[in-house]
């Protein structure tokens, strides 16, 4: 029989006990999340069949890149809880699905600042600029740091495609072959849908990875985030990032109580 | 006299211990020092002076992964290598050479890791942010660590092996697993710095926070208990109040620690029953937790003088304490009705503070006063100066906590208020202009807890300079012993 | 029956049930284990004394005079 006299007297069986003593809680936990399908909603449009929520676009991607780095979770949080002050607040409650793209999630833990999962759409380009460069002069109470070097810094994005490779490798599907794009039957008769037909074909074009860097330029032109046409600064791109943030599931088009059966 | 404690100077490996501790305050003053100018940028964001480098969200990792990693780390690496040295009757594994590595690995990770947060070099996730690189180098010197530990521990001279080494070999095979699984990342090039994470949106949350969480579990409990379970005894002079108290503890702590992460993921995206568990297991910690507490506390019954008597078993008991607060707060915060008020607000800043400087930074000061000048074999400089850490300690640790309470739950109160017609009593920012109050008061309660660090840093180096130049007249120094 | 049983206990929507049914009893079993009989409960209370054991505690402390009654 299994003494404790021979764990206490025995190192290596204490380390193998106490293995299993912390691994049991883990795996419990975790390991079921990855197989257990009701973990993320489905969240197609009901009209054309089409996925609602994305992967960011090169630019938004590179904005997104921006937010971790200056830390912007240390004091917003992206995740709405399912209360009524908050429904007024910040709108309705996020889903698991709205951040199935996020390599890192950025949920945050703490509002020192409001929750930006839905910020997207709720300013204008030129209030976030000007909020970004000095938030007193818009939020005269607010405490967040000036970030005036967004700005004055040119967006390096000569690394994006490869960036957006290294997400395709952890599993977003963004697209570098024509079957990706357009979908393929494998050797056992399974279709694969390419992100044509998963996205629609206009968000499809912004996940080739081929195109990305003409993609960006054009979406950085087109959007004019920062006012300054002339040069693609961080700033185009940050205010892209927060200009998407819960705009992609359109609630519009489900019932109130949709989403409740999920939960 | 001095025989023996030659003897034992030579018998153990204590030059590795005397520069983790020494690496440890010099850590502890630089990261508290971040963390009280962090907190003065919230009371005062001009503070952040338009200075990429020294902003608040780049700051702040560098605070906490400074008094974390940086101060918690090496006092767990100093007073651990002096425990299983003791209580093993036997000298380090690993020769000079795989301690030392052990410390320039630790340091100059940490070092590079918190000058890459100022220059916006982050993963993103909170208490795991150095890069993958970085990661790599942490999991070589870990498994070292592993080595040199568990290879001191076969090669005792006690048949026994005593309880502290139980709960940091603990912390140290938990650190691993939940270091490993929750830093699993794709580079974006084998040159480059950045990386994006294995695992995306509810999956990632949960493995974050079962890492976040469980950072707290066995980093800063298990292995503190295990610190605690050799110091307090020893300053004591007492052996610990119940042996077979601690090995039930022990098992059930290790055990449960790990379900109760996703309670910081209350009310998000995550599957409903994941959060309800979390919260009956947090609960039920509260017994293993304070099965630990009483068992220091009561260490001292019988000899309760002590605690006005001796300024460092004041520290000893005080952080158990507030470890015994703090693990009744937490519990508590993790009911799912509270955590709807209190999560997100500085209510759970203010909690993992009561942890972190009652508990954590507490009984790591009580115990390096007690072991510095026995690795030096000398007596403390001034004992008066313990006094006045212990005080500046506690007056700090009370001011943060009550501010942080005023302000987390104040927050919580006027976010979740409505006015008479059903519509939102209060704007986010008008939160914020509340929250000013409180938040100097927190900046002041931090400046009092770093200025008593640097008390010790002073009693310390006054310490260990006499006991050098004791050595240099060693008949003087035996002659007033 | 046996299979039934087993199929209920590796389907992991249950895993979080078998994971606290295995520690309870896990638990239970120390506790009967370290309490109940008397002679083991003055076997583990005696390793009490091991941080005791080591050599230098005689070395002048300014707190310490007392140290030598447990030994």
């Amino acid at each position: 029989m299994l003494k404790h006299e021979s764990i206490e007297t025995n190192s290596g069986l204490l380390i193998v006990l106490t293995l299993v003593a912390i691994g049991i809680g883990g795996l419990v936990e975790i390991v079921p999340l990855h197989y257990i399908d009701s973990t993320i909603e489905d969240v197609k449009d009901p009209q054309t069949g089409v996925e609602m929520v994305r992967p960011y676009s090169p630019l938004e991607l590179r904005g997104r890149d921006i937010y971790i780095r200056e830390g912007c979770y240390t004091c917003h949080s992206q995740m709405i809880r399912p209360f009524r002050d908050e429904d007024l607040r910040y709108g309705h409650y996020s889903l698991a699905a709205e951040s199935k793209y996020d390599h890192p999630f950025q949920w945050g833990s703490k509002r020192t600042g409001p929750d930006l999962a839905r910020v997207g759409g709720k300013y204008s380009n030129a209030w976030h600029t000007q909020h970004l460069i000095a938030p007193r002069s818009v939020v005269p109470e607010s405490i967040m740091p000036n970030y005036p070097w967004l700005l004055e810094t040119e967006l390096d994005y000569a690394d994006v495609g490869a960036r957006m490779i290294a997400l395709k490798k952890v599993g977003v599907p963004y697209t570098l072959t024509k079957d990706e794009y357009t979908g393929w039957t494998d050797d056992k008769g399974q279709k694969h849908p390419g992100t044509v037909e998963r996205f629609g074909e206009k968000v499809a074009n912004t996940l080739d990875i081929n195109r990305a860097e003409d993609n960006l330029l054009a979406q950085a032109k087109a959007g004019n985030y920062d006012g300054d046409p002339s040069s693609i600064s961080e700033m185009d791109a940050l205010v892209a990032y927060l200009q998407v943030l819960g705009t992609m599931v359109d609630f519009s088009k489900f019932d109130e109580d949709h989403f409740i059966q999920f939960r | 006299m001095a025989h023996s404690a030659v003897v034992s100077s030579e018998q153990y490996n204590y030059e590795i211990v005397k520069k983790f501790a020494i690496a440890a305050i010099v850590w502890g003053i630089a990261g508290m020092t971040a963390g009280v100018y962090i907190a003065s940028e919230l009371a005062w964001p001009f503070l952040n002076f338009d200075i990429a480098q020294i902003t608040f969200g780049r700051l702040r990792p560098v605070h906490t992964s400074g008094v974390i990693f940086g101060f918690g780390g090496n006092a767990l690496f100093a007073t651990s290598y002096y425990i299983v040295q003791r209580t093993c009757q036997t000298r380090l594994a690993g020769g000079t050479f795989w301690p030392n590595f052990t410390f320039w690995g630790w340091n100059l990770a940490i070092a590079i890791a918190g000058t890459g947060y100022l220059f916006g070099i982050s993963q993103g996730r909170e208490y795991a942010e150095p890069e993958w690189y970085i990661d790599l180098a942490i999991a070589v010197v870990w498994v070292v660590y592993f080595l040199i530990y568990t290879v001191t521990l076969v090669r005792r001279n006690q048949p026994h092996i005593y309880v502290a080494n139980w709960f940091f070999m603990s912390f140290i095979l938990a650190t691993a697993l939940l270091h490993i699984f929750n830093n699993l990342a794709m580079p974006v090039s084998l040159l480059g710095i950045k990386s994006y994470s294995l695992f995306s949106g509810v999956q990632d949350a949960m493995t974050q926070w079962w890492y976040g969480h469980n950072a707290v579990g066995f980093f800063l409990t298990a292995a503190f208990l295990g610190m605690m379970y050799y110091f307090v005894p020893k300053q004591a002079g007492r052996p610990v109040y119940s042996y077979r108290l601690s090995i039930v503890h022990f098992w059930a702590l290790s055990f449960m620690y790990m379900w109760v992460g996703t309670h910081h993921l209350h009310w998000t995206a995550i599957p409903d029953w994941t959060s309800s568990l979390a919260a009956v297991f947090s609960i039920l910690l509260l017994m293993p937790s304070w099965g630990g507490m009483i068992n220091g506390i009561m260490t001292l019954s019988g000899a309760w003088d002590k605690l006005r008597t001796d300024p460092i078993m004041m520290f000893l008991i005080t952080s158990l304490s507030f470890y015994g607060m703090s693990t009744f707060e937490g519990p508590m915060m993790s009911l799912k009705s509270v955590n709807a008020l209190s999560h997100y607000t500085d209510w759970t800043v203010g909690h993992v503070h009561s942890g972190a400087l009652g508990w954590v930074a507490m009984v790591s000061i009580g115990s390096f006063y007690h072991m510095i000048p026995r690795l030096w074999n000398t007596t403390i400089y001034s004992t008066k100066l313990i006094y006045t850490h212990f005080f500046l300690a506690t007056i700090g640790v009370i001011l943060y906590i009550t501010a942080l309470w005023v302000s987390g739950i104040g927050q919580g109160l006027m976010l979740r208020a409505f006015d008479e017609y059903g519509n939102l009593a209060y704007t986010f920012v008008e939160t914020v202009v509340f929250m000013h109050g409180p938040l100097v008061a927190r900046a002041i309660g931090g400046m009092f807890f770093v200025s008593g660090m640097l008390v010790m840093a002073y009693n310390i180096y006054m310490t260990i300079a006499r006991a050098k130049q004791e050595e240099k007249a060693p008949v003087i120094a035996v002659a007033q012993a | 029956m046996l299979a039934d049983l087993w199929m209920w206990i590796t389907d992991l929507g249950n895993s979080k049930i078998v994971a606290l049914v295995i520690f309870f009893t896990t638990f239970v079993g120390i506790v009967l284990y370290v309490y109940s009989n008397k002679a083991r409960s003055e076997r583990l209370e005696s390793y009490r004394y091991v941080p005791f054991l080591d050599d230098d505690e005689h070395k002048p402390q300014a707190e310490s005079p007392k140290k030598q009654g447990e030994k």
